[in-house]
């Protein structure tokens, strides 16, 4: 731990990789409660395993078209939208059994993820990044590509906390009063895409998951609002962040792994203890 | 001219796919009025609830709410839906939820503003909740979360409260206190009760609608062996309603 406060004083890509944490949990903890108390845990999944077509595609652009301002985050955002909403409106108009078309989604996007990159000569190495994350790689730029998703979620969950809780809790009773039920679940989704894009830099498309959601169901068992639940849940996440990024500086563990690991730890045991709410 | 009925229904016939639910209906509601729907499961009562909400269209027939469509008419809809599909630890107080009723009323940015707290509080006062304001709504009994979803029906200062099985999971206690604050807010509005339990029909109810595929329409008086038997067919245990209700 002294080894990692040390070494926080000296190396950029450190710090960077601390302030990362730190921002994404603002996001977290916002669309974390949204995604666990909605019960769209599965639906955030797939969205999430969507994102590396999106970072497949733009990795193979940059290399073989020379598109080279196509930054993999912004294939990772555009694919993460576009499957928000086809997965959004899926649910809402066909009478599918939403689970099945979810997992349709989940691995079609890893096909045409690793199909891509298999394709763009010299950088499968990559791979293990994206599915794993390694939240050291965080450069300035990414920084702030996360503070600018921040400030989106941040805005548009205040100016509509009101509907977003009323849709979460009894989406008819939202719809009877004249709120556009509809409308507002295709914000949470895309609320949603945006958040699990932040992550992936973090933890990995494969484990982004559980980074969203474990603070948020932790937090919902202390808390009876959902105003306090999302603050909570923020703190948590920039506890677990920076907590398991810590503990892995010494013994060069990965740090994704080790921010999942804890996170998981922590809500088994929770669950394991008396329920206050 | 006169107002319209709050709910006014012709000849109205409702298909799922091919299967009929409501055939040839024709009803009305009309002011300050306190009906119950009753019928067996299935019988189409849940369909025409929704058909009156403009949740679902009718195939047939016209249906009108205020004199309106029901999509505009339902404005004037204090609707309480089952408790059951509601999530019983989802993180709200009893205060939020009510709140929930002035979505429409309100403004469409940021948060509730004064006056919806305002009324929100006081509406919690009226069903008899004052105390039990900050309370999650997990921690509350059956009777009192009915109670804040009447207020959350009630702050959006509706015509008509439409109540889907409130009863169905209260003892008969709590029951009873729940249709003597109903008796009380018919004064002012005119309230319709879904149920399919056909004991509770008592002497707070005025007019009973009978929906199994067809609807007939009866004075509270007029529930007898047969009308029950053309309703649910033969095998029904009756219970009689000669004593009056004791109250407090």
């Amino acid at each position: 731990m002294a080894e990692f406060f040390q070494a926080l004083q000296q190396h950029t890509f450190l710090q960077h990789a601390l302030l990362a944490g730190l921002f994404a949990s603002i996001a977290c903890g916002i669309v974390g409660t949204y995604v666990v108390t909605r019960r769209i845990t599965y639906l955030a999944g797939g969205i999430a395993h969507c994102v590396l077509a999106g970072i497949g595609f733009a990795r193979y652009m940059q290399v073989v078209h020379n598109w080279t301002a196509f930054h993999p985050l912004y294939g990772a955002l555009f694919s993460a939208l576009i499957a928000a909403f086809v997965i959004g409106w899926i649910n809402i108009h066909a009478k599918e059994r939403i689970d099945t078309v979810i997992s349709a989604f989940w691995g079609m996007g890893m096909a045409i993820g690793i199909l891509f990159i298999t394709k763009t000569p010299g950088y499968s190495e990559d791979l293990m990044s994206y599915l794993f994350g390694n939240i050291l790689l965080v450069t300035r730029q990414d920084l702030w590509i996360i503070v600018a998703l921040d400030l989106i979620i941040l805005v548009t969950a205040f100016l509509f906390h009101k509907q977003f809780v009323a849709v979460c809790f009894d989406d008819e009773f939202a719809c009877l009063r004249g709120v556009p039920a509809h409308l507002f679940y295709y914000l949470m989704l895309a609320l949603t895409a945006l958040t699990v894009v932040l992550l992936v830099s973090i933890v990995g498309i494969v484990m982004v998951i559980v980074l969203l959601t474990m603070p948020a169901a932790l937090a919902g068992r202390f808390c009876g609002r959902m105003s306090s639940m999302m603050i909570l849940s923020a703190l948590l996440c920039a506890l677990l962040t920076s907590s398991g990024l810590a503990l892995s500086y010494g013994p060069d563990l990965p740090a994704g792994a080790a921010i999942i690991l804890l996170a998981g730890i922590v809500y088994l045991i929770t669950i394991t203890l008396k329920r206050n709410i | 001219m006169n107002s319209p009925y709050p709910v006014e229904v012709e000849h109205l016939n409702f298909l799922y796919g091919d299967i009929p639910v409501l055939e040839n209906v024709s009803l009305t509601i009309g002011e300050r009025e306190f009906v119950c729907m009753v019928g067996p499961n299935g019988g189409g009562k849940t369909t025409l609830l929704r058909l009156m909400l403009g949740l679902l269209e009718p195939q047939q027939g016209n249906i009108a709410v205020f004199g309106a469509p029901p999509v505009e008419g339902r404005r004037l809809i204090g609707y309480l839906p089952q408790y059951a599909h509601l999530d019983a630890h989802f993180p709200v107080t009893a205060f939020d939820v009510v709140l929930m009723g002035r979505l429409g009323k309100t403004r469409t940015l940021g948060l509730y503003t004064k006056e919806d707290k305002h009324i929100a509080r006081e509406m919690l006062g009226r069903v008899g909740l004052e105390k039990l304001v900050k309370r999650p709504l997990a921690s509350l009994s059956g009777g009192q979360r009915q109670r804040v979803l009447i207020a959350r029906a009630l702050v959006s200062e509706p015509k008509l409260l439409l109540l889907d099985e409130p009863t169905s999971s209260l003892d008969d206690y709590v029951e009873r206190e729940l249709y003597d604050l109903l008796a009380e807010l018919n004064q002012e509005l005119t309230i319709v009760v879904v149920t399919h339990d056909i004991g509770f029909v008592s002497h707070y109810v005025k007019k009973v609608i009978c929906v199994n595929r067809t609807v007939y329409t009866h004075p509270t008086s007029e529930i007898d062996h047969d009308i029950i038997h053309q309703m649910y067919g033969q095998h029904v245990h009756m219970i009689r309603h000669d004593q009056e209700h004791h109250h407090g």
